[in-house]
């Protein structure tokens, strides 16, 4: 390496510092407090280093959140809430993509109106319409169905443009030889077309769990039976409104919460990256 | 054929965006009950209360702050980091990494994270301004409506900075590198190939990543929601805070509904902006 591009080097990261730092500071208060005994996260002055390391925080809290069902809430409701969006986005982006219809134009800027709308704006909308809907003895309010159909309905704009503007850039070539070798139209979706459109089906459906994953409001609004909270709405409970928050147990539920996502997010973030702005830019 | 590939999507998200939509328009101009019930119609009842409702206006007020600062700060700080990123250096992918960690957190966990960060009492933000001897004793950040709404500011540009740079990025590897060469050549200075060549050429992608930052930020409820709750005395409230306040706190339906009507509006002029700027864009 010639030292123009160690100087260079140095000088970007040095450039870069103060965003690295603020990026990774909460990520360090995560740690520390995580592992800390609850009297030394209330000693003053507070320090980075605990004495002692104390995963019994861990399971204090595994315990007193009730993580475990509220992983489990937050597994099933993005599964099913991506399973849901991308059902119906992927016939809508092969439209989009493949076949001109009339009104296509129209649609897309349908799906471009609903992508701007966020759960918030229709929050009480939301609220009413799930009261208006009996599901066995109460209503969708207080569900996960409620939940998870929202999620779908919500990420559908974004999966469905994801997905067209990577079906644009498979070469229609390849279905066409299918069709000449006697496969009909399904035939070649099916056989030819959905394998090549696999990898970025499972960009699309990543990022709709992600969303899924980290959303809040809907959740805040629908969920109220401690049973069915998810992830989020559960770490956010263990603060909002107490009296003494045990702060070393919050840390540890949002450590356990975040971990896993930024994890996979960083070895997937070429790919990831390159979808979550495919929707905005062109 | 193609209409019945499009229909599932529709029906679907016609139901669950339609539904609310025609409910809230119904509510913004009916007389409702804390508890939900229509009793009658009001006209532009709700509206007017709206407008004469001390709290909105300092809300929306803030919405404007809040909203200007966020995106001003993000594009900031986003344009300096995406030049530095575009560059060619070692460890570049971790950097690029870094900076784009925090779109993979939760907004409310990251809300949570800076709320315990900023504890007046045992936070490390605290302690680590005073040991870079910043400040001389604690200050109880959240409590104050003076230093409250400024700490959600900065939490608001942080996690807006991934996406905004990720825009900027595309934006710089779309420029042609020999045309830099070429003014190099010509004698340009570094500032000057930035101020005549970069700016005017990532003018498209500027109005895109502003417009878009405007949308998402004058929509974003989680951090202000779990850091201070419109508090302390109402002085952290925005539109959207004050939006869910009004719906499932205060039992006030039918003012909710017009504050909702009248955000919607907001939104879909931006909306209309940014279709605009697309198509012009494509063009």
């Amino acid at each position: 390496m010639s030292r123009k591009t160690v100087r260079r080097s140095l000088w970007c990261w040095l450039a870069l510092s103060p965003i690295v730092v603020l990026v990774l500071f909460p990520f360090a208060v995560m740690l520390s407090t995580a592992v800390k005994p609850i009297d030394e996260v209330l000693a003053y002055p507070p320090r980075w280093l605990p004495t002692r390391l104390a995963w019994e925080n861990f399971a204090d809290m595994w315990q007193a959140a009730d993580f475990g069902t509220a992983l489990l809430n937050s597994l099933v409701i993005s599964i099913l809430a991506t399973f849901l969006a991308i059902a119906v986005a992927l016939p809508a982006a092969y439209a989009m993509s493949r076949l001109p219809f009339r009104g296509r134009g129209l649609y897309r800027q349908f799906l471009l109106v609903t992508q701007m709308l966020s759960p918030i704006l229709l929050v009480l909308g939301l609220f009413r319409m799930a009261a208006a809907i009996p599901l066995g003895d109460g209503t969708l309010v207080d569900t996960r169905l409620g939940v998870i159909i929202i999620y779908g309905a919500f990420n559908i704009a974004f999966a469905a443009w994801m997905l067209a503007s990577y079906f644009a850039t498979i070469p229609r070539d390849l279905e066409e030889a299918a069709w000449i070798d006697g496969c009909n139209r399904a035939g070649a979706v099916l056989r030819i077309f959905l394998p090549v459109a696999a990898p970025a089906i499972a960009v699309t459906a990543i990022v709709t769990f992600v969303a899924s994953w980290n959303e809040f409001t809907v959740a805040l609004t629908m969920l109220r039976d401690p049973s069915k909270l998810t992830l989020t709405l559960r770490v956010v409970n263990l603060v909002a409104g107490r009296y003494s928050v045990q702060w070393n147990q919050v840390m540890a539920a949002t450590l356990l919460a975040t971990l896993p996502v930024a994890v996979m997010f960083a070895v997937l973030q070429r790919w990831l990256v390159q979808g979550l702005t495919l929707g905005a830019v062109k | 054929m193609p209409w019945l590939l499009v229909l599932p999507s529709l029906v679907l998200a016609f139901a669950v965006i339609g539904y609310p939509l025609y409910e809230i328009m119904r509510l913004s101009v009916a007389d409702v009950s804390r508890f939900g019930q229509v009793r009658g119609f009001v006209g532009w009842g709700n509206f007017s209360r709206m407008l004469a409702d001390p709290v909105f206006v300092a809300a929306l007020v803030r919405t404007l702050e809040w909203t200007v600062a966020v995106v001003g700060g993000t594009v900031l700080i986003s344009m300096p980091v995406a030049l530095v990123l575009q560059q060619d250096f070692w460890g570049r992918g971790l950097a690029r990494t870094i900076v784009m960690l925090p779109w993979s957190v939760s907004l409310s966990m990251a809300a949570i994270v800076w709320l315990w960060s900023f504890d007046g009492n045992h936070g490390m933000v605290n302690t680590t301004l005073q040991s870079l001897g910043l400040l001389s004793g604690p200050v109880q950040w959240m409590a104050l409506p003076q230093t409250a709404f400024p700490v959600e500011i900065a939490v608001g540009i942080l996690v807006s900075i991934p996406f905004t740079v990720t825009i900027f990025l595309g934006g710089l590897s779309s420029i042609p590198g020999d045309i830099y060469e070429a003014a190099a050549i010509d004698g340009a200075t570094r500032t000057q190939s930035f101020r005549l060549l970069t700016l005017p050429l990532m003018r498209g992608f500027l109005n895109i990543a502003i417009v878009l930052n405007v949308i998402y930020v004058f929509n974003s409820f989680p951090i202000i929601w779990v850091m201070t709750q419109g508090g302390p005395d109402n002085s952290t409230h925005i539109l959207v805070t004050y939006l869910y306040e009004l719906s499932f706190r205060l039992g006030r339906p039918g003012m909710a509904a017009a504050v909702s009507l009248a955000m919607l509006v907001i939104v879909f002029a931006f909306t209309m902006v940014y279709v605009r700027m697309q198509s012009r864009e494509a063009a």
